[in-house]
């Protein structure tokens, strides 16, 4: 029984955001890009814990990108996957979430999973929809905001709890399914040095887009995105705090209170 | 131009949510703005008779019911069947909108899916475009940016809760539809949800507040935190914490904010003796006006906070307390 986690590479989010000159986009030029998506290393910790408490056998990472999305995939084989895969895409090549999840679709055809887990959300786009529109596109179950999960392996079912408006649903479903994970059970391993060394020679195998565009043609919406980003604005930098004086709490409530009502009208 | 709108409510935890009441109010307007069109609600579910009656006076033309035992639960895929049978009654162009809860976040993209259509989730703002289709903006990366996404019909979306105004409704006496479901693929029968671990109390759902108060390890004790809970309570609003406060055991897990907790989007959100790590930040970001109370005036959650009071949570929220109760008319909290 094998598990198949999509993992995506974003700039650090501590990097400084610069639009790009085209104004549609952020400027990736200098930026740092970190290892991983943090939601999708909370991803990759659950799945090795469905491999070593849950006899899953293999975990394998894919990940849609450009070239330097391998660091992304090689941080994941350190922390514990088995094996990579990398779609390649030219550097500046259009995207949208849909597009990614019919090209995940279009090479996961080719790979065993019994389950696909994918995180909350990428850290730049903030989308969400990778994981339903994947179980969509290859015909399987999804179940989001995934917060405990217990397989039973024996009947292909998922114990599960998945977070509502208001609180968390118990239930059991079938697998093979895509999960979106919320929460994992641990947080993620930062990898050893060992592990980091010993991930340089996992196998992790290279598709360019062009060998899937065939099978993507086929699934609806097709290899181009169906949106147009028209722009990417920066708001005015945040000044700081406006920091409100005060020599007592009731003079502390007091000028709060007012500017939330006058200045800012919150309230 | 026109445009023909559906919306997909959300009456998953048993009552139709704000949020459902944002997205109509919003189709509404949308059809205005783009000179006319339907607007037509969707309502998918099991037992929905009580639901009908509650949206009969949203002053839109049209109900469409796919009402189902296979639809007790949620399966987005099943539910993404039933909006495909809805979306086919009503001609181009079309935009399908859905509040982006937890429900409508795995349906939109399911839905959008299966049709090829545009998709993006967490919408803030719409305007149709002259070219046709709508333009939408969304937050990006925390908050940090704004996107603009040109959407041609069809469109489908989830708006972000807290985003659009609720207008009421001129009444109106819209034709009710059944749907016919057609036969679910096997893995979609059925879901059956065997429990609700129900977490609101009488306050608001956090992600769907227009004010969230939340607390941090700077309240120093389990039995300080309810200073929090009566602030929030006089000024309607929904509770929070940090995650230190969730793993010192002094609130449950459905309060947490942040990276592995609820990311949320308030009108106002105070933060009360949290630091500003940046996991709590990413839950934060886009709410539109945030206040600090914090000790330590070098404490990072004031970079990113519109209002800031370096000083002791412990005295100050009383004091606030007892000022927003006094303005309100209302008895101080125990
Ligand atoms: C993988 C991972 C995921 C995480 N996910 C989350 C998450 O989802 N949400 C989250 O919140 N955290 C998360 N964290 C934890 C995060 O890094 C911080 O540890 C946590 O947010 C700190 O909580 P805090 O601000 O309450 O506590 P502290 O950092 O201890 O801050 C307490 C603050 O209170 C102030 N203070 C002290 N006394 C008073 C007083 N009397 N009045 C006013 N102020 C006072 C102090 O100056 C200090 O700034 C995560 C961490 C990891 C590693
Ligand atoms: N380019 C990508 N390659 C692989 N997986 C991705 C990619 N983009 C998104 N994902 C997965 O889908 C999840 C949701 O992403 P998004 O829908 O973009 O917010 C992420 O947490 C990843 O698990």
């Amino acid at each position: 029984m094998d598990i198949l986690v999509c993992v995506k590479q974003v700039p650090d989010p501590e990097t400084k955001l610069r639009v790009s000159p085209s104004g549609k986009t952020f400027d990736s030029d200098g930026v740092k890009f970190t290892i991983n998506n943090t939601y999708d290393e909370a991803t990759v910790e659950e799945a090795l814990r469905m491999k070593e408490e849950f006899g899953f056998s293999a975990l394998r990472v894919i990940s849609v990108g450009p070239a330097r999305a391998e660091e992304a995939l090689r941080s994941a084989l350190a922390m514990g996957a088995d094996e990579a895969v990398l779609i390649e895409t030219p550097r500046d090549m259009p995207l949208d979430p849909l597009l990614v999840a019919r090209y995940l679709a279009a090479a996961a055809t080719d790979i065993p999973h019994d389950l696909i887990m994918v995180g909350r959300q990428a850290q730049d786009d903030e989308a969400g929809a990778v994981g339903s529109a994947l179980g969509e596109y290859l015909g399987l179950p999804s179940y989001s905001f995934v917060t405990e999960l217990t397989p039973v392996p024996a009947n292909h079912l998922l114990k599960m709890k998945r977070y509502v408006e208001g609180g968390e649903e118990v239930f059991s479903a079938p697998f093979p399914a895509v999960l979106s994970i919320l929460k994992g059970a641990k947080d993620p391993r930062t990898p050893t040095l060992p592990n980091i060394l010993k991930a340089r020679k996992k196998p992790l195998k290279k598709i360019p887009v062009k060998d899937l565009e065939a099978k993507v043609a086929n699934l609806p919406g097709g290899t181009r995105p169906t949106s147009e980003t028209l722009a990417f604005t920066l708001p005015p930098p945040r000044a700081g705090a406006k920091m409100i004086e005060f020599q007592t709490p009731e003079e502390a409530a007091d000028r709060l209170l007012k500017v939330l009502k006058e200045e800012a009208k919150v309230l | 131009m026109t445009l023909n709108c559906l919306v997909i409510t959300d009456q998953r935890s048993g009552v139709l949510s704000a949020s459902s009441l944002e997205a109509i109010s919003e189709a509404r307007r949308l059809v205005v703005k783009a000179g006319g069109g339907t607007v037509a609600i969707g309502l998918i579910g099991s037992g929905l008779s009580p639901v009908v009656e509650a949206v009969k006076g949203q002053g839109v033309q049209r109900i469409f019911l796919v009402d189902h035992a296979d639809l007790k639960g949620f399966s987005a895929s099943a539910f993404a069947q039933a909006a495909v049978r809805m979306v086919e009654k009503l001609p181009a162009p079309v935009a399908v909108l859905m509040p982006d809860t937890a429900l409508g976040r795995e349906l939109a993209p399911r839905l959008g899916a299966r049709l090829g259509a545009a998709t993006v989730t967490a919408v803030v703002e719409i305007v149709p475009s002259s070219s046709g289709g709508l333009d939408v903006k969304r937050k990006v990366f925390g908050g940090k940016a704004t996107e603009t996404v040109h959407m041609p019909s069809p469109v489908v979306m989830s708006l972000r809760p807290n985003s659009f105004a609720i207008e009421s409704s001129s009444g109106g006496s819209p034709s009710v539809e059944s749907v016919e479901l057609g036969e679910l693929p096997v893995h979609a029968k059925g879901l059956s949800v065997e429990k609700v671990i129900s977490t609101r109390g009488d306050t608001p759902e956090l992600t769907e507040a227009a004010i969230v108060v939340s607390g941090g390890r700077g309240l120093k004790a389990p039995e300080n935190f309810v200073l929090v809970e009566n602030l929030a309570k006089v000024l309607g609003a929904a509770v929070g914490s940090s995650r230190a406060v969730v793993d010192a055991g002094w609130r449950p897990a459905s309060y947490q904010v942040g990276q592995t907790g609820k990311i949320i989007a308030p009108q106002l959100y105070i933060a009360c003796g949290i630091s500003g790590a940046i996991q709590h930040l990413v839950g934060i970001t886009n709410s539109r006006c945030i206040v600090a109370i914090n000790k330590d005036p070098a404490a990072p959650i004031f970079k990113i906070a519109d209002y800031g009071l370096a000083g002791d949570a412990l005295t100050i929220l009383p004091a606030l307390t007892h000022l927003v109760s006094q303005s309100r008319g209302l008895p101080d909290p125990h």
